[in-house]
């Protein structure tokens, strides 16, 4: 310190340093933390409360220094505290769910006004807790979701809020990404239980008694913290209807399986440990875009990770720009000592795999800072491009064309986001469709707005938030029955689906009648299934109807590379095109009608009035999704800032369904035409008990114009094409109907790779017949199209 | 000086140009947002703005007299008691240059050199403000200027040629002013203002710099536009990259509009930021300024004091 006080006007005239900037002395925070005694409790129906006797944690601040320090407390929620904090919630949901959408609304605006009273305390209290946030990013997201609160009843008519809604956030995560859950989830009609990393608990328990000053009901926002077994502990509460994760990879596939079997939908943000690729083309603007990188890959709380792709012949134009505006630049602090291993040795590793260093001064020898280091000429096998570490490190790759460009930025099990650099309007608009991610920047890095949705594909998530689209997630149709809660049975997952079935010659062989043998529908082809096996198919009083084909892995395997072959195709066709193909199949099914009605008949043993009612609503469902393929767009979010944004639909890909028992030929068309409409190609899996109406439709999707491969239908068992369905990387989403065991088996499975999941327990005996496909819903087909695609989101800065 | 700057014409490396202009103005409000430190660290930063001044009189109503107080100010800039305080009387803390019309160049010099002074005499050239004149009287006006006596000459490149894109012939015509500015150092004003886009701003420079321009140099004061952040960033980019190519360090100077010590910081700001340390120099960056300097002694003086001073109470340019 006295060596900086002492240094005279000429010493600095000299060097021209900057000088250390006065560090803040947090007062509002500091006073707010003693009022608290330094020990924070648990916020739970509407105050702190403080029970005795539990396990506490110790929170140091940002400071560090011993003289001033102000560490503060927080608690480790017991058992109790959580049944308390859950009987709490669903009060808290009764009486806010109650309120009128424009009481909510009203609620969520004076909390915008409430909060930027506490602007002050609020971002001192972030900075002290290392959890950087703005305030006014907050009220902006407080502003927003009050419009939604308010429209809600207008605008999502048909949709109910889900219950009491756990948001888990871990302490890697930004502050922000609790609230843009938070809130949407309240606008929606919800009562939330946060779990904040223990390090964000302090601002997050301020912001819960802002909550409660802007006039929310007691218990509809609690706050509880502790250590990892109290996630677990959250989401099993009976009170839980719903338990959404921000955080890194291998918290969130530890939470899921955690959490499988419970009967809990859970929905993954995985930003934390996502890469995201930042392209610079040749027609880029160079000097703007290596600031954009040195600004996002080298501060210390980094949104995510980044792996700069350059074009060739720009390599030397940007590496010498990288060097000279890196000289100079400070250390970057670490999250903990501990990184610092991390970091040393992925760059160990990568001079030996013979990457060359660019860095702004060398590595002090020890403690918790790094320098800003690039890590030139690196392959993507190298760990450090995978997987880096933690800390101001940013590999460096380069490819030839655009089009190696955008594969190279594809080529990663990560979706988040990517950020591409050029002048050439064509090239950006068309590099940002084919990027496989959920944001895309141009010319820019990082913007955020509410408007604009942020949504994972692959491994970085599988859920949407922000935008209108991040409010479903907090809502269920209104008729849909709910998945039921249930306690996890003991399951080998590694056994599920694999018992090999038994193919028994039925008794009573009738040789006046012999039964047909139906082959399964792979890549447009009949084809009997690889193992050679086949199943019965039997009538409801067990006369044998067919023999159909008993598909496996193999046969998923096939139908997925299939599918992979024509589903881009398929895809690039025009919408208009899509929906004259879906057109022309449901015209088939009219023309094929009796034929169907009595394959049906023969299958479930209704009337033959039921059946023919069946078939005629199929042919309307299809009609349906064919009149939406055209219909079904994204939008252009207006935004506060300049620029021009909007965000699109995107097909997922391959999706995998297991069909319901019910009403087969409905519930076949219904999602057949949700998934194909959108663009995606599907493999399905008809009902194990009744097959055969999906096995006659494979006739009539012979003849239509729908490119072979779009559409897969293999036959078998259920639990064993679940099983191949879920340990296949290349299917993004799986729907399933069926069994809790293979629900409980899909939730644990399904998240590493990470899958989008729909998830129905067909358990329960279906009082109603197949209501819910007969007479759905008018938010039915809404909510069969938004699983049918993931957001993207683009954004362009312009005046 | 080492060799001078001089480049053949590539129109190439011209024509690849691209300035995307959001991201421009994106990282100008980041460098306006990086602050130097309270205290001695500004009066420091402040002084070294000083003596990065062009003091400078452009006007109609210019006499020997005001061109003889300019210029002793300009060789006493800040009180010598305030320097006194700081230690820093003796560091000959002076403005960098005064800059003239060329009608006054004769005046400046006399005036100098009665006060003993080496201060370098600038001269504004080539038909300034507009540029308006035939090529022969603009050559013919530099080469008065250096005859009178100035060291340093401000021309100001053909906007007609950079807005139809004739980039080789500004080359051209900014070579033949090199030539007859001889020993005289060259700084050329792109008029930033009357450009139209970034991308001319950034072509303009490169073909200013290939031409053997000493510095380049915003606008001329006159323009509706002058000195902003985001057309420097622009600028001070193209001479990085000019840099990168060739070796040559080219220098900045901002002029127009700049009135206030606050604005004299950013300017230095952006400079380390975006050139690095060597460019905080007056070889390789100057301000053109004429009240800017009242404003920051004002702010030294309350450094120094603790009080906020009236303007009578320092001495008038």
């Amino acid at each position: 310190m006295a060596s900086v006080a002492s240094k005279t006007v000429y010493d600095i005239f000299q060097s021209m340093e900057y000088g250390a900037s006065a560090s803040t002395t947090a007062t509002a925070a500091r006073t707010w933390l003693e009022q608290h005694s330094q020990s924070l409790g648990l916020f739970v129906d509407g105050g702190f409360v403080r029970p005795v006797d539990r396990q506490t944690l110790r929170v140091t601040d940002s400071t560090g220094e011993s003289h001033n320090s102000c560490s503060m407390i927080c608690i480790c929620a017991k058992e109790e505290d959580v049944s308390a904090c859950g009987v709490s919630a669903s009060a808290g949901f009764k009486a806010w769910s109650e309120l009128s959408a424009h009481r909510r609304a009203k609620v969520l605006l004076r909390l915008a006004n409430t909060l930027q009273r506490y602007s002050q305390c609020m971002s001192e209290l972030c900075v002290l807790s290392e959890c950087p946030c703005s305030s006014s990013a907050l009220v902006r997201l407080a502003h927003y979701y009050a419009g939604w609160a308010q429209l809600r009843d207008t605008l999502m008519p048909n949709w109910t809020p889900r219950g009491v809604v756990a948001i888990v956030v871990s302490a890697d995560c930004q502050f922000y990404s609790i609230w843009l859950k938070v809130l949407p989830a309240l606008a929606m009609g919800n009562a939330v239980i946060v779990v904040p990393g223990v390090k964000m608990a302090a601002p997050a328990l301020l912001l819960a008694q802002v909550f409660m000053e802007a006039g929310l009901p007691a218990g509809v926002l609690n706050v509880v913290t502790g250590d990892c077994a109290l996630v677990a502990r959250v989401a099993q509460s009976i009170h839980t209807s719903y338990l959404t994760f921000c955080g890194s990879k291998q918290d969130g596939e530890l939470l899921a399986k955690q959490l499988a079997g419970w009967g809990v939908p859970t929905s993954l943000s995985l930003s934390v440990s996502a890469v995201c690729p930042f392209i610079i083309f040749e027609s880029a603007d160079i000097d703007s875009a290596v600031d954009g990188v040195i600004e996002a890959a080298f501060k210390k709380n980094k949104d995510w990770q980044w792996v700069l792709c350059v074009q060739e012949s720009m390599w030397d134009s940007v590496v010498g720009r990288l060097k000279l505006r890196m000289t100079g630049m400070k250390c970057v602090p670490l999250a903990s000592e501990a990184h610092r291993s991390l970091v040393e040795t992925a760059v160990q590793q990568a001079v030996q795999q013979g990457a060359t260093l660019i860095q702004s001064c060398p590595p002090p020898s020890t403690g918790g800072l790094y320098p800003p280091t690039v890590l030139c000429g690196l392959a993507p096998p190298c760990s450090a491009v995978t997987t880096p570490p933690p800390g101001p490190l940013l590999p460096l790759l380069s490819f030839r064309s655009v089009v190696e460009g955008v594969t190279l930025g594809n080529h990663s099990p990560h979706g988040q986001a990517a950020s591409i650099w050029t002048e050439d309007l064509t090239l950006a608009l068309e590099t940002a469709r084919s990027l496989k991610v959920g944001s895309v920047w141009v010319n820019s890095h990082s913007v955020t707005d509410p408007s604009l949705p942020q949504s994972g594909r692959r491994d970085s998530g599988n859920c949407t938030n922000g935008g209108k689209e991040g409010l479903y997630q907090f809502l269920c149709p209104s008729l849909t029955p709910r998945m039921p809660r249930s306690t996890p049975r003991s399951l080998d997952y590694s056994a599920f689906g694999t018992a090999a079935s038994t193919f028994m010659v039925p008794e009573g062989f009738d040789p006046s009648s012999v039964p047909r043998s139906c082959s399964q529908f792979i890549g447009g082809k009949l084809c009997k299934a690889d193992s050679g096996c086949i199943r019965v198919v039997s009538s409801p009083g067990g006369a044998v109807l067919a023999y159909c084909a008993d598909g496996g892995r193999k046969d998923i395997r096939n139908a997925v590379e299939a599918a992979l072959k024509v589903q881009p195709g398929w895809l690039r066709k025009s919408s208009a095109a899509r929906a004259q193909s879906l057109y022309a199949l449901a015209d088939s099914l009219d023309k094929r009608r009796r034929d169907m009605a009595a394959s049906i008949q023969a299958q479930t043993g209704i009337s033959m009035d039921e059946a023919n009612e069946e078939v005629e609503l199929s042919i309307s469902r299809l009609s349906d999704w064919a009149a939406r393929c055209d219909k079904q767009s994204g939008v252009v979010p207006p935004l506060p800032q300049t620029g021009s944004a909007f965000l699109i639909p995107e097909a997922l890909g391959v999706v995998g369904i297991v069909l319901p028992d019910t009403r087969p030929l409905l519930c076949l068309v219904s999602l057949l035409g949700a998934a194909v409409a959108m663009g995606n190609a599907v493999i399905m899996v008809p009902s194990e008990k009744h097959p055969l109406p999906a096995i006659d439709f494979i006739q009539i999707l012979q003849v239509s114009d729908i490119p072979g491969g779009v559409v897969s239908i293999i036959t078998g068992g259920r639990d064993q094409l679940t099983q191949a369905l879920a340990n296949h990387s290349e299917i993004q989403a799986i729907w399933y109907w069926g069994s809790v065991e293979g629900c409980q088996f899909l939730q644990y499975t399904c998240c590493s790779p990470l899958k989008r999941m729909w998830l129905h327990c067909e358990e329960e005996v279906d009082e109603e017949g197949g209501r819910y496909w007969t007479h759905p819903s008018p938010s039915f087909e809404e909510e069969m199209w938004r699983e049918a695609v993931v957001w993207k989101s683009v954004w362009i800065p312009t005046a | 000086m080492s060799a001078r700057n001089s480049t053949t014409w590539n129109l190439e490396w011209v024509s690849k140009a691209r300035v995307n202009t959001q991201a421009v103005l994106k990282r100008a409000q980041q460098v306006q947002g990086r602050k130097v430190a309270k205290k001695q660290w500004q009066a420091a930063w402040l002084l070294k703005a000083v003596t990065c001044i062009d003091l400078t009189t452009l006007s109609g109503d210019d006499t020997p007299s005001n061109v003889h107080r300019l210029c002793m100010k300009a060789s006493q800039p800040v009180r010598r008691d305030l320097l006194k305080n700081m230690d820093m009387h003796d560091k000959g803390i002076t403005t960098a240059a005064v800059c003239v019309y060329p009608s006054r160049v004769a005046d400046a010099v006399k005036s100098l050199k009665a006060a003993n002074s080496s201060l370098p005499v600038a001269s504004v050239a080539t038909g300034f403000p507009a540029g308006q004149t035939p090529l022969k009287t603009r050559l013919d006006e530099v080469r008065m200027a250096v005859q009178d006596g100035a060291t340093e000459i401000d021309i100001v490149i053909n906007r007609t040629l950079a807005l139809t894109g004739q980039w080789a012939a500004l080359y051209d015509e900014v070579r033949q002013f090199r030539e007859v500015c001889g020993e005289a150092h060259m700084k050329t004003i792109l008029a930033v203002g009357e450009l139209g886009t970034f991308t001319n701003v950034y072509k303009a420079s490169l073909v200013s710099m290939m031409a053997g321009s000493d510095f380049i140099k915003t606008s001329t004061g006159k323009e509706s536009v002058n000195a902003t952040y985001p057309v420097a960033i622009v600028m001070v980019r193209a001479i990085r990259d000019y840099y990168l190519r060739t070796g040559h360090k080219v220098g900045f100077k901002p002029a127009g509009g700049i009135r206030t010590a606050q604005e004299a910081l950013v300017w230095l700001v952006l400079m380390k930021e975006e050139l690095g340390d060597d460019w905080l120099t007056p070889t390789l960056f100057r301000l053109g300024a004429s009240s800017l300097l009242a404003d920051i002694e004002r702010q030294i003086y309350h450094y120094v004091t603790g009080c906020y001073a009236a303007y009578y109470e320092l001495p008038m340019a």
